[in-house]
Parts: C-alpha cells; structure tokens; sequence
C-alpha cells in the first residue's frame, strides 16, 4: 500500500435539527456552527487555508447557492474555496485529496441545506432520470420501498426484521442530544405505524431535516497540536453504481461493498466486524440490512458482540439532507475522541464510517477512522 | 446544427414545479419591516464597526457578529453605475435607464438601486442622491418600498470619501 498523508478529524460542530428554522437564513444557521467549531478547535479563521462546502441548488431554490455562505464561512480575504453539489461528506473526501495533493493543511468543510423552504420530494425526483423514473412521480421514500422490497423478497427478511432494527436505532437515536427523533419506539410500537410505501411504514422512515454542519480537518503536524485526541482517517473510498434503478441490483449494495474493501485494505482492517463502531448513512431499516450485508455484519438487530452499530441512532433518526453524511463522519470523530457522551462506545478505536448519495444507495463512501496514525 | 426535433416522439416536456417558501430570517425581517416604516436599517460590526445595509448577523471581512442596529438617513452617494440600453424583462422602465450602488451616508457598503428624474447622461460617480420611497399605506415591506433614489441637487462627494465604499 501506497503510503500516504495523516489527515484527520480534529473538530466538529452542528446547529440542532430541526424540521424548519423559521428565524434564521441558511447563512445565520451556519454562522455559529463556523465559529464553534474553530473555537472547539482553538483555532482563528487564518488559521485554516482551504474550506469547501456541500450543499444543493435545488434544496436551496437558488443557483450558486453555496456562494451565499462564503460570507460566513470567512472568504475574506479570498481564500481556496470549492464546493460539491453533494452531501458534505464528499467536500470532506474532497478536502483529504486535497491534502494528499500537498495542497492545504487546515481546512474546514461545510454543510447547509434548507429543506424546509423547498419542497424535498419534488427535489429528489429531479435526481431520476427524466424519461422514463422521473416521469412517472417516484420520490425518495418509493425508491427506498422499491430497494426495500426487492430486499426482502431475496433475503427472508419480514416486516418484523424491519422493525427491529428501525426500533435498535430509534433508542440510539433518543440519547443522542443531537438528533431529531429523540423518542424511543419498541418493534411492535413501530409495526403499529401505518405504510408510508410499502413495505416501509412511517415509523421506519428517517424525517427529513435542516442543520447546519462544520468540520475541521488537518494533516499530521498541525492536527496533535488542534486537537487532543485526533480521528485519523486510515482509509477511504467511494463507488458509484448506474442511475437507472432497474439496471442494477436494487437488494445489494455493491457499491458499497467495493468501496469497503478498498477502503479496509487502504487502513489495514480486515473486516467491519473488526472495528469498534459502525455508523450508516442509512435511512431505513432496509437499507440499514442491505448496507450490513454489503459489509459483513450481522443481519439482525438482535445479534450480539462485534462493533457498536449506529451508536448515533443513524440517519434514520434525521435526515438533514447535504448534512446527513458528514454528521456520520462526525459520529466516528465523537466516538473516537471521547466526545460522544452518554453514548459513548468505551475503548473505541476504530470505527468503520458510512454514508450515502442518490436513490436506493446508488452512490456510497466508506472510511475508516482510527486513533492511531495509519502511515509512519 | 441540426434543428431542435419537432416530433414528440423525440422529446419531452417536463414542466419543473419547485415551489420554495424562503424565510427572510429574524434579522433580515426586521430590516424589511423597517422599509416599511420608512426607515432603512444597517447593523454594525463589534470589532471594525463597519455598518452594513442591509443588515447582516456577521461581519463577511471580519467575522465579528453585528449585532447592534443602526438606522441609516436616506441620501447617500452614487459610487458606480451602468446605464441600461436594453429592455429587461419583468420591467417596465424608459430606456436608458441607470442602476447604481448607493452607498448610504454611515454605510460602509452599498445598496443597488435605480437613478430616476434625471438623465441618464447627468449620472455621475459622486452624484448625491436620496430616496425616493412608495407613498404612505402603499408599503409592503420590501425592497421595492424605494421606488429608486434621486439626485439632489448638491456638489458632488469627493473621489475618496467614496472609493472605499464601492
């Protein structure tokens, strides 16, 4: 293996989330979250040389939409910004190529979306393709039955399985300060719930909500000095699959698959099952099977020993899109530097990250992160 | 170049229907419900005291919060202006027509807005102007509540005390 840069996590901060912030602009949302991330980070703005956001045109209902930021997130005097119109866990991949390329050393990624001015249903439609997907009026949570459907009809898995794991993470989910769903629910309390598109009840569905993210990044030699206990990144990758729905196979993810391995062979792990903490990008109990699957862990909710799955409470607990992502990232940085709380996986070192783009997991990143410096 | 297809079977029409619902945030509210009362407000920067209008929770230079509000008189200075030539759609305004960036006097930036009751030609940088604002109950709380700004009459501002302010 090519050895390569030490980057890591060194400081995170979020604005709550929330279904709608009536009282603040995407920008004043941000504003703080900048400022107390840096602080967390004892860090000033010229501190950092390099910033990059991720965020939508289309769920802001404006274009160059994230140059309404700039203003906050400090581009004065200019500064190197970029930018993905991509959850903001790609601008922070983004930003690791960018220090692999020597190219900056402190850096800071953002993300921002104001779901609840827009319409998220129309807007996720618009991701299909137009002919012959989008035209027929499929969102987000239909794709996700879809996926769902075809999953069970290979797999054995019952609506009961469903349940189970959307259960496991909604008590997760209720001891996370930071999340939205904040209630625990039993299986048979989530059973209970009427079909949203079957065979996805409401209850197993992620609400969509807005926040605002900000996280620190920096190369070894400036992050020990930013941060006391540092999340290393010790491998990463991401695979795309074919947008037609029907041109792959909605039951597996192998994107995903392929993207793990690549990214444990990159950090030395050998398997999931080997790291202390697992966070998914998923959004329902489906995709949560689908991704274990793709990674080797167990399928059922109820199986024990082996890593700490969703700790966080997943993004089935919230799902503020363009943040959803990288608040995953985030969950392996708290969990690894001791800042996750009362939820806290004790002695974790490893943790295994996920997250997602476009309908029916058709795009996945994987990183791993460690405590400990993968290259010497 | 081929001609766009023409036959249906070669295309199709999506009409998009985005609907957005933008909120103006607390701060921002305010300045607009100002406009309504006929008052134009900027908010001051804690560390430089820069002021800025339309008012911002942050400094952009500075990132200092900003959080003290200020209320700004009506005239200022016309720094840099274009004279438009060409009709625009969605609005019904005589040919040439001038935009200008107003800086306020107090304001540390500048508004855009039209220059109207003169000629395009008599528009110059450090041409004094004040506002001209929609009649009383006929206010709604938006920009648009200055209808556009005026010269008036005065000598023209030095060069300098507005070449920072463009």
């Amino acid at each position: 293996m090519t050895k390569l840069r030490n980057v890591a996590v060194v400081g995170f901060a979020q604005a709550p989330i929330v279904a709608a912030d009536e009282h603040h602009t995407g920008p004043e949302m941000l504003y703080p979250v900048v400022q107390a991330a840096l602080e967390s980070a004892g860090l000033e703005r010229s501190d950092v040389d390099y910033q990059c956001a991720g965020s939508s045109d289309y769920v802001d209902g404006r274009a160059f939409s994230f140059s309404q930021v700039l203003e906050v997130m400090g581009a004065w005097p200019p500064v190197q910004d970029s930018h993905v119109e991509m959850d903001a866990i790609w601008a922070a991949h983004l930003v690791w190529v960018k220090m692999q390329a020597g190219e900056t050393e402190v850096a800071i990624v953002c993300g921002f979306g104001k779901t609840s001015e827009g319409s998220p249903a129309h807007v996720l439609n618009l991701q299909l393709e137009p002919f012959y997907a989008a035209a027929i009026g499929l969102d987000a949570a239909s794709t996700a039955a879809l996926q769902a459907s075809a999953y069970m009809a290979r797999s054995g898995a019952d609506d009961r399985a469903l349940a189970e794991i959307a259960s496991k993470n909604r008590a997760a989910g209720a001891k996370n300060p930071d999340g939205q769903l904040r209630e625990a629910a039993t299986p048979e309390q989530l059973m209970a719930t009427p079909w949203a598109v079957k065979p996805l009840r409401e209850g197993y569905l992620a609400p969509i909500g807005e926040t605002a993210t900000c996280m620190v990044l920096a190369v070894e030699g400036r992050a020990e000095k930013i941060c006391d206990r540092p999340a290393w990144i010790q491998g990463v990758d991401h695979r795309i699959e074919l947008q037609a729905l029907g041109a792959r196979d909605l039951a597996r993810s192998e994107s995903t698959t392929l993207a793990a391995r690549n990214a444990f062979e990159m950090a030395g792990l050998a398997s999931a099952s080997a790291a202390d903490v697992v966070e998914l990008g998923s959004t329902n109990p489906a995709e949560e099977l689908i991704l274990r699957e793709a990674l080797g862990l167990p399928a059922s909710a109820r199986a024990q020993g082996g890593p700490a799955i969703n700790p966080s409470g997943s993004a089935q607990c919230a799902n503020p899109l363009m943040n959803t992502g990288l608040l995953r990232l985030a969950e392996g940085f708290r969990q690894l530097s001791g800042r996750a709380g009362e939820r806290g996986v004790p002695g974790a070192k490893r943790a295994v990250v996920h997250a997602s783009a476009g309908h029916g997991l058709q795009q996945n990143i994987v990183w791993v992160l460690g405590t400990e410096r993968r290259w010497s | 170049m081929s001609e766009p297809p023409k036959e249906r079977v070669k295309y199709i029409d999506t009409n998009l229907n985005l609907p957005y619902h933008y909120y103006a945030g607390d701060y921002k509210a305010l300045y607009l419900r100002a406009l309504r009362d006929k008052k134009i407000l900027g908010s001051r920067c804690s560390k430089t005291g820069k002021v800025f209008v339309p008012p911002v929770i942050a400094s952009p230079e500075s990132l200092a919060p900003c959080d003290e509000l200020v209320e700004l008189p009506h005239r200022g200075i016309v720094t840099t202006f274009c004279v438009v030539n060409v009709p625009v759609i969605g609005r019904e305004i005589e040919i040439p027509y001038v935009v200008a960036s107003v800086a306020l006097d107090g304001a540390d930036v500048s508004l855009y807005s039209l220059i109207q009751e003169c000629a395009a030609a008599d528009v110059r940088m450090g041409t004094r102007v004040e506002a001209v604002w929609k009649p009383d109950g006929e206010r709604q709380g938006d920009h648009t509540d200055i209808r556009y700004f005026r010269p008036t009459g005065e000598p023209d501002a030095p060069f300098e005390s507005f070449i920072h302010r463009l």
